[in-house]
């Protein structure tokens, strides 16, 4: 009922500009999607020509059964909350959850009667008198979730919908917004550049970028196995390091260290050609030790505190720099050599053009 | 991204120019019509009544060669340029500036007192602040003789360009004053501070650390004001133009000829030297905006 | 203190003391003699009456001329206003072809065809469309003289006001008059406010339009008649004068005391304070 399908979707504004660039993706129905993307990428362009606010060059849109591609964004039976809430300020709380209900000429009765239901639900309870101006930043996201909630749309279309929160308030909504889309079942398009919080709350991502699709996927596929360096570099909260490797004849020739047969007999495909590839391991599984049959020998540069974690930057013989997250209490001190030793199975290859070696039939690792 | 998000209501192309159409219509019937309506005019000896009222002749450029050698328009002219040099160039501006730098420092109440009565004497009806004047100057009985103790002095008569002038600057400083008061309160006042510590008196102060950063807004106002006096009709509340064509500015003169005496087609061509001026100062102004933005 | 800075502030004083002098004398006849039983020209404590007020009524053309300035400003008013939003609304979302020209030549032509300049073909303009002694006409021509500042303020103030509350009406389903109404009106109040004030008294302070376009004594507004009472010829009849004086200007003090106060009279002439 609420599956979202989009085939071909190209959006070319004038001056040939191409913000979406013959898109294919399908969400599926109850599903809490992200798209994400640093800016420019056309997530929001996506967002807002799902909504029918932008019109679409070529390509079609489906929601649930219908082909909505041409329709009016007041018939395609969505509601968008936008980043800044838009609230009409003039208008009560119950006057603007009530708003859709009007334009659909429900009486009065009846749409006060609901305006309070959905308000109650989400914690408005008191306030529905009051005006937007009169409430916190919390407050007025949950008002214009419930007013898209009022009119029971197939889908909530969300534009940035925490960036609008300090900090920690952010936290506490992520986990409201996750919990109540859960509970409510809704198709849910929301649009983000913070990658935490598409990890966190998403059911499945949408990375973009210049206009294309570049990975879809669940949040632990899009975080242990990024598809190209691009996606690689934007997630993770600590950038995964990439170091340059030399691929000879089944060795790998990395950081001042060649890898023998552990890593190298794991293709089950075809052998990959021999030549310059990119590895790929994100700090959280670099452990300082000397595990596993990659090692390196680094001297450790510089130490920041995380808090409960501390990321070390270290530099090898070679030049490349290693980054390692370990638990606080047990890092070494600057200018201490070390060995650094990543987990292999965490370990990823891309070749030349940024694009993923490692085969997916690695068995998942058991934890370290 | 003003393609991307403009048309936010869905208002659409045809419906856009449905509600632009009335203010546009009104605008072109009186203000592009008239401005062009003047060169046609201008180039005819049109009048209201005669033989030419019933059939205008083309006189070309006849009119504007007319106007030019005659001593009427040449010494309205002469007026018009006394009149703007006077009343707004220096008056107003110097008013206003002194004005808004001395009440910085005044008291609330006086600063609140003297910026309402400057606003008064701007936001009140012509007619009204003209009889004022006209009471106020008056040979018996006006005010202004007895407090200066010259009973019987007919000011307007004896000193009718003077009487104009003051008159205007009474009238339009508080546009300056306003101006200069924003214009004196962005000016960061660390750096008046670190002048004054150096040891700069009031007017070095003024010299080395207002003008600099005043000194664009001075130009566009005296422009703006010049362009508004040199416009002013309100003058002819208090003379009409007399006595004897003494305080016949520009507008007033047009009046005269035009409208009261009927030559509709030499008024035009008037007009038209008018409107060239007009135009000529404006894009002066809009010229220095740009430079400034 | 020093003699310098003594002698300073006495110059100080005294310049704040001639520039209130010079400013408020002319004024003060407008506050004593509309009370006065016998008012002269000179500025004298009143024999304070209300009688002049009411001897207004003797005049013929005193009460209908003030109900022709508020039909006259009332008028432009609407007009300006709802015109000017309209205009204004259209060129600050659609992307006309050439509107940042239009917005600036409009304005320039504004600035350059003034009343003054352009009297003789207004009123050999409206003498060809038959609006010569017709109130109709004088409101146009204001309207018309009025509305590209008008647009100017507005369409800076709609741009201001974000889209997405437009958006979100239109994706809730509202159609374009629907948001036009449910949203930008209300959010644009203040704006339309202003310029509805700002048109009003203008217009009501007029004179030269309607002196030029209007003939018949009952049609003509306070501002034409306020310059007959004084300027025929004969004694003045002070005491009209002055009631009628007040009366006409009553509206204006009014008005101005009433949006310093809700908005502060702060306009800048383009400068950020």
């Amino acid at each position: 009922m609420g599956e979202i399908r989009i085939e071909g979707l190209t959006k070319v504004y004038s001056g040939n500009v191409t913000a979406l660039d013959r898109l294919d993706l399908t969400i599926n129905d109850g599903e809490f999607f992200a798209l994400l993307g640093p800016s420019g990428c056309g997530k929001t362009t996506l967002l807002r020509t799902i909504a029918g606010l932008e019109v679409a060059t070529s390509g079609r849109i489906h929601i649930g059964e219908r082909d909505v591609t041409k329709m009016s964004p007041g018939d395609r039976d969505v509601a968008m909350v936008f980043q800044d809430y838009a609230l009409f300020p003039h208008m009560t709380v119950s006057d603007n959850i009530a708003y859709p209900l009007r334009i659909r000429k429900v009486d009065q009765a009846s749409r006060a009667q609901t305006a309070a239901r959905v308000g109650a639900g989400l914690g408005l309870n008191g306030l529905l008198e009051r005006r937007p101006g009169e409430l916190s930043g919390g407050q007025q996201q949950r008002v214009a979730l419930a007013r898209a909630m009022a009119c029971e749309p197939s889908a909530f279309l969300f534009d940035e919908p925490l960036s609008n929160l300090d900090a920690r308030l952010r936290l506490e909504a992520r986990t409201f917004l996750k919990g109540l889309q859960h509970q409510l079942g809704v198709t849910t398009v929301f649009v983000t550049h913070d990658q935490a919080e598409a990890l966190a709350m998403a059911d499945r991502i949408a990375v973009m970028e210049a206009g294309r699709l570049r990975q879809l996927g669940t949040p632990a596929e899009i975080f242990h196995r990024p598809i190209d360096t691009f996606v690689a570099n934007f997630i993770g909260s600590a950038p995964m390091t990439m170091l340059d490797a030399d691929l000879v004849r089944g060795r790998l020739y990395v950081a001042g260290t060649t890898i023998e047969q552990e890593v190298a007999v794991r293709w089950s495909g075809p052998d990959p050609s021999d030549g310059p590839v990119v590895l790929g391991i994100r700090p959280e599984y670099v452990r300082v030790g000397a595990f596993g049959p990659m090692t390196v020998q680094a001297t450790i540069r510089i130490v920041e505190n995380l808090g409960a974690t501390v990321l070390l930057t270290a530099e090898t013989a070679s030049g490349d720099r290693l980054q390692a997250l370990v638990p606080d209490g047990t890092q070494p001190a600057v200018g201490a050599q070390v060995e650094l030793s990543p987990v292999a199975e965490r370990v990823l290859l891309y070749d030349e053009e940024g694009h993923l070696m490692t085969p997916a039939t690695q068995a998942a690792p058991a934890p370290a | 991204m003003s393609d991307h998000a403009a048309d936010a209501a869905g208002l659409g192309r045809p419906r856009a120019a449905a509600f632009m159409a009335p203010a546009l219509l009104l605008i072109t019937a009186f203000l592009v019509v008239p401005a062009l309506w003047t060169l046609v005019l201008g180039a005819t000896n049109y009048r209201l009544t005669g033989l030419a009222a019933a059939n205008p002749q083309f006189v070309g450029t006849g009119n504007i060669t007319e106007a030019l050698s005659d001593p009427g328009f040449g010494w309205s002219l002469w007026l018009t340029l006394l009149f703007v040099l006077g009343s707004a160039i220096f008056g107003q501006s110097l008013a206003g500036l002194s004005l808004a730098w001395s009440l910085r420092s005044a008291p609330k109440v006086v600063k609140a007192v003297v910026e309402t009565l400057v606003l008064m004497a701007w936001i009140l009806p012509s007619s009204v602040v003209a009889f004022l004047w006209v009471a106020y100057l008056s040979r018996h009985g006006g005010t202004l003789n007895a407090i200066l103790q010259t009973p019987g002095t007919d000011w307007l008569i004896q000193h009718p360009m003077a009487s104009i002038i003051v008159f205007n600057i009474w009238r339009g400083t508080a546009f300056s004053m306003l101006l200069f008061s924003a214009a004196l309160s962005a000016v960061p006042p660390s750096q008046m501070e670190s002048a004054r510590l150096a040891g700069a008196g009031t007017l070095a102060q003024l010299r080395d650390v207002v003008f600099p950063h005043i000194r664009g807004h001075v130009l566009t106002n005296t422009l703006l004001i010049s362009l508004w006096t040199f416009n002013d009709f309100t003058p002819y509340l208090l003379t009409a133009g007399g006595p004897n064509h003494a305080t016949e500015i520009l507008p007033v003169f047009i009046y005269n000829r035009a409208l009261y005496g009927g030559e509709l087609g030499y008024g035009s061509a008037i007009s038209f030297l008018m409107l060239i001026i007009n135009l000529v100062i404006a894009l002066f102004y809009v010229r220095l905006l740009r430079e400034r933005r | 203190m020093s003699p310098q800075a003594f002698l300073r502030r006495v110059g100080f004083v005294l310049f704040l003391a001639v520039v209130t002098a010079f400013w408020a004398l002319p004024m003060l006849w407008l506050v004593t003699a509309p009370f006065d039983a016998h008012p002269g020209l000179t500025v004298r404590w009143p024999e304070w009456t209300l009688d002049n007020f009411r001897r207004l009524s003797e005049s013929p053309y005193a009460f209908s001329s003030l109900r022709n300035s508020v039909l006259l400003a009332g008028g432009a008013m609407i007009l300006v206003t709802v015109f000017g939003a309209l205009a204004a609304y259209a060129l600050s979302r659609v992307h006309v072809p050439g509107r940042g020209a239009i917005l600036y030549g409009m304005l320039l032509l504004s600035s350059i065809v003034t009343g003054t300049a352009a009297m003789v073909p207004i009123f050999q303009l409206m003498f060809t469309l038959g609006l010569i002694d017709d109130r109709t006409g004088v409101i146009l021509v204001l309207t018309g003289g009025l509305l590209p500042a008008a647009i100017f303020v507005l369409k800076d103030f709609m741009d201001a006001t974000p889209r997405s509350y437009e958006e979100s009406a239109r994706v809730f389903g509202a159609s374009p008059t629907q948001v036009l109404r449910h949203v930008v009106l209300p959010i644009a109040r203040p704006g339309l406010a202003t310029i509805a004030v700002w048109a009003l008294v203008n217009a009501w302070g007029d004179f030269l339009t309607a002196y030029i376009l209007l003939r018949d004594p009952t049609k003509t507004p306070a501002g034409v008649v306020m310059y007959t009472f004084y300027s025929e010829g004969g004694q003045a009849n002070l005491p009209l004068i002055s009631a009628f004086s007040v009366l006409y200007a009553l509206p204006v003090v009014v008005l101005y005391i009433f949006v310093s106060r809700r908005y502060g009279f702060r306009f800048h002439g383009g400068i950020k304070s």
